[in-house]
């Protein structure tokens, strides 16, 4: 088989010297003559946590149309025509494709934000011999901001490709380039996308909920508290945009879980921290909790439009609009009232007192904070062991009626004991705490999804008394209630057999290993 | 991949213009194509501005394989390559006359491009000689461009008697009327009496000053002037020629 001829790509640094550039071919003796240029904009995006990124996609609108591209070859996967000019869409808005398709399994629920705008010039050259005959080509390529257009150009690209047959010739240029000191060699696509980011002042997967803390265990355990905070404070603020901009239903989930993280770390590192400091920091939290419950429930139940819409027979389905239009007429105020508190003095100077309370590096005194100079290691082992056995005592005393309240009381445990294993996975050996983590979980899926049956059929019956007369709408909330109940008693049956499974002597030799290796 | 041969005994019958536009039809609409320059004089070569790399010689063409792929060159249109002649293509005969077997020579060096290209295009040189049969040989069809002339009439006829006497495949053979000047009335009896032989193309190029100009252009016709009525003619003779070779009738772009 004929070998294509390779392309060389390369950029030129700093300053923009094509005028340098084009100097040292014509002096090699080729020519060098413009075939054309355009202009192109080009609108990058993704979500909040970079899951396109993730996926190695990148994302790129031109016009009216959305192209996939590979992250790390540079070349286009698929594309679909899409016309919203939207600072943010989710994959559902786009039509079906491939695309849609690759979309959603980077995220179903997150929006896909405008990263960047980015304008491109492209010149297309041809490079003649004597007889004019073309022995390579060259295109270059001019990215700025479009928002940062006075700033000009910030990266210049170039690519010569030898035309096959002329690859002698060709080399005779790249030489000549060679010698330039603005050129670089090869910039990969990734690279690129990289180096645009960074011009854009974003940090790629600079963003992410998940506690990734390294600890010292042998660091005093106040020090170590004080970094999670740090970290979940930052998280609320991060956040705090995308709740304003209603982008996503995510960033007020995300900043609702680091208040949670927060208030559950201080109340269970109890003589860590001062407490006649932190209680009115605890009471702005729970407060601050409080305040978000009920945006929260809409968001929740927006999500579930789609599912609620599969449970009910389709003749029941449209009569359900009306359900989510209300749901959506009183998440409107709920929003605002909250973004307008996001915005207050209030809360703005409670966040940075608590802020600068979080930095203070100062150890307590002893008598108000006994054990705060304690090392990390042995109080994570000791709150984890009280907060694993809670659980395991609890959930033993439930009867066998498994009464709402006895689950209720167990899931808020295992979501303590959570919390402390998440915080301290640093100073534990990662597969074990890995192993303890997983177990838990599935204990907390049972619970999470019988306390959220539970706290659906309750709100779907108070929406019914106030809609009495509508019948189809209450026919539906009908079909929604007997599903719905149907799987808060599935999930209520199958509480004791994935509670005996966490309470088994495996997950128990587990949480022993956890806790006992670390000590010694 | 399918073999197309240029050939005629007779020179200045519109052999290269035709092999030039032919091949740069069948890059756009079958592409890749190739076209090897097989004419000493080069004109072919000279019309897409290629010259041969000094290294490369009638010794190198008639070794083949990497030989050969090394000295392909790309013309300015994509999907268009070309391996150009050297002036060495003199002694081609010669040298062909050396081999084991010099006839099959041609047509075993250009099957190891049958992954390349679609399409390969011969440029002969005008003469008889052990390089035509090694062409006729290699060739999936023979054009033979023929200006409605007596003289030129009389060198196909030797051309078939050549056929038969060595017995040679002659329904490769494909005729088409060249550089027609319907105005002379020599060229219309002639057009005329040979309107229903078999085997004859019935598209004919009509003479036009711009095939002459191409030398100027260094491009062909097709690319620079597409809607000129040679460049019509080319494209018509493109789609007969391929229907000839029992191949699906593709959209006209160029």
């Amino acid at each position: 088989m004929l070998a294509n001829p390779k392309t060389l790509s390369f950029r030129l640094n700093h300053t923009v010297s094509l005028e340098a550039l084009t100097e040292r071919i014509v002096l090699t003796g080729f020519k060098l003559e413009v075939v054309s240029s355009s202009t192109e904009r080009r609108e990058f995006y993704d979500t909040f946590e970079w899951q396109a990124f993730g996926k190695r996609l990148v994302i790129v609108k031109k016009q009216k149309t959305l192209f996939l591209i590979d992250l790390n070859t540079g070349q286009q996967i698929t594309s679909v025509p899409f016309s919203n000019n939207s600072a943010s869409f989710f994959f559902d808005a786009l039509p079906r494709s491939a695309v849609r398709e690759k979309l959603s399994t980077c995220s179903n629920i997150r929006a896909f934000s405008r990263l960047c705008t980015l304008d491109t010039i492209s010149c297309f050259y041809r490079i003649l011999d004597d007889n004019r005959k073309t022995i390579a080509t060259l295109t270059s390529e001019s990215l700025c901001l479009s928002e940062k257009k006075s700033q000009g150009a910030f990266l210049h690209l170039f690519a010569l490709s030898p035309l096959r047959g002329y690859e002698e010739e060709t080399a005779l240029i790249t030489e000549a380039l060679s010698t330039l000191d603005e050129v670089a060699t090869v910039l990969d696509f990734r690279a690129q996308f990289l180096l645009i980011m960074r011009k854009a002042e974003h940090r790629v997967q600079g963003y992410s909920a998940k506690i990734m803390l390294t600890l010292n265990p042998d660091a005093p355990i106040h020090e170590s508290a004080r970094q999670l905070l740090q970290f979940t404070c930052s998280v609320m603020q991060l956040n705090e945009g995308g709740i304003k901009k209603d982008i996503d239903s995510e960033f007020l989930h995300d900043y609702r879980v680091a208040i949670r993280r927060t208030r559950s770390v201080m109340k269970q590192l109890k003589g860590v921290f001062d407490s006649s400091e932190t209680t009115c920091f605890l009471n702005f939290f729970s407060e601050l909790g409080k305040r978000t419950n009920e945006l929260r429930d809409q968001d929740v139940y927006l999500l579930r439009k789609e599912s609620y819409f599969n449970y009910l027979p389709p003749f029941l389905q449209p009569s359900l609009n009306p359900f989510f239009r209300n749901i959506e007429a009183s998440r409107k105020p709920l929003h605002k009232q909250f973004c307008h508190y996001l915005s207050s003095n209030n809360y703005q100077s409670s966040l940075k007192e608590w802020e600068v309370f979080i930095k203070q590096e100062a150890l307590p005194e002893v008598e108000q904070a006994p054990n705060a100079s304690r090392s990390t290691k042995e109080v994570a082992v000791e709150s984890i062991k009280k907060s694993w056995k809670k659980v395991i005592l609890h959930g033993r005393q439930i009867s066998k009626a498994t009464t709402d309240e006895e689950l209720h009381a167990l899931r808020i445990d295992c979501k303590k004991l959570r919390y402390l294993l998440e915080f301290f996975s640093s100073i534990f050996p990662s597969e074990t705490i890995t192993l303890v983590i997983q177990q838990l979980k599935e204990l907390q899926d049972n619970l999470g999804d019988f306390v959220d049956f539970a706290v659906q059929l309750r709100f779907l019956h108070e929406q019914l008394a106030t809609m009495a007369e509508e019948k189809l709408l209450a026919a539906s909330m009908g079909g929604l209630m007997t599903t719905l109940f149907q799987k808060q008693e599935a999930a209520r049956l199958k509480f004791h057999k994935t509670f005996s499974s966490f309470d088994h002597e495996e997950t128990s030799q587990l949480f022993h290993d956890l806790l006992t290796d670390t000590q010694t | 991949m399918k073999t197309i041969a240029l050939y005629s005994i007779k020179g200045g019958v519109g052999k290269t213009a035709a092999a030039v536009n032919l091949s740069y039809l069948s890059s756009l609409l079958s592409p890749p194509a190739l076209i090897c320059d097989l004419d000493p004089q080069g004109a072919s070569s000279y019309y897409f501005r290629i010259t041969a790399s000094k290294k490369f010689n009638s010794d190198k063409f008639l070794k083949g394989n990497k030989k050969i792929y090394r000295n392909i060159k790309a013309t300015d249109y994509p999907n268009l390559d070309m391996l150009p002649s050297d002036f060495s293509y003199r002694n081609l005969d010669i040298e062909l006359a050396e081999e084991k077997k010099p006839q099959k020579k041609l047509k075993k060096n250009l099957e190891e491009l049958s992954d390349d290209y679609r399409f390969i295009f011969l440029d002969c040189p005008p003469n008889l000689t052990l390089l035509s049969e090694s062409v006729f040989a290699a060739s999936d069809l023979i054009l033979v461009p023929l200006i409605p002339t007596t003289l030129s009439m009389r060198t196909f006829t030797q051309l078939k008697e050549f056929f038969e006497s060595n017995k040679l495949d002659s329904s490769k053979i494909r005729p088409f009327f060249s550089m027609v000047e319907k105005q002379k009335k020599l060229h219309r009896d002639i057009l005329e009496e040979f309107s229903n032989t078999p085997g004859f193309l019935s598209q004919t190029i009509p003479y036009n000053s711009e095939v002459e100009k191409m030398g100027i252009y260094r491009s062909p016709l097709n690319a620079v002037l597409p809607n000129s009525p040679a460049s019509k003619a080319y494209r018509s003779l493109w789609d007969e020629v391929k229907a000839q070779l029992e191949l699906p009738g593709e959209n006209h772009a160029g």
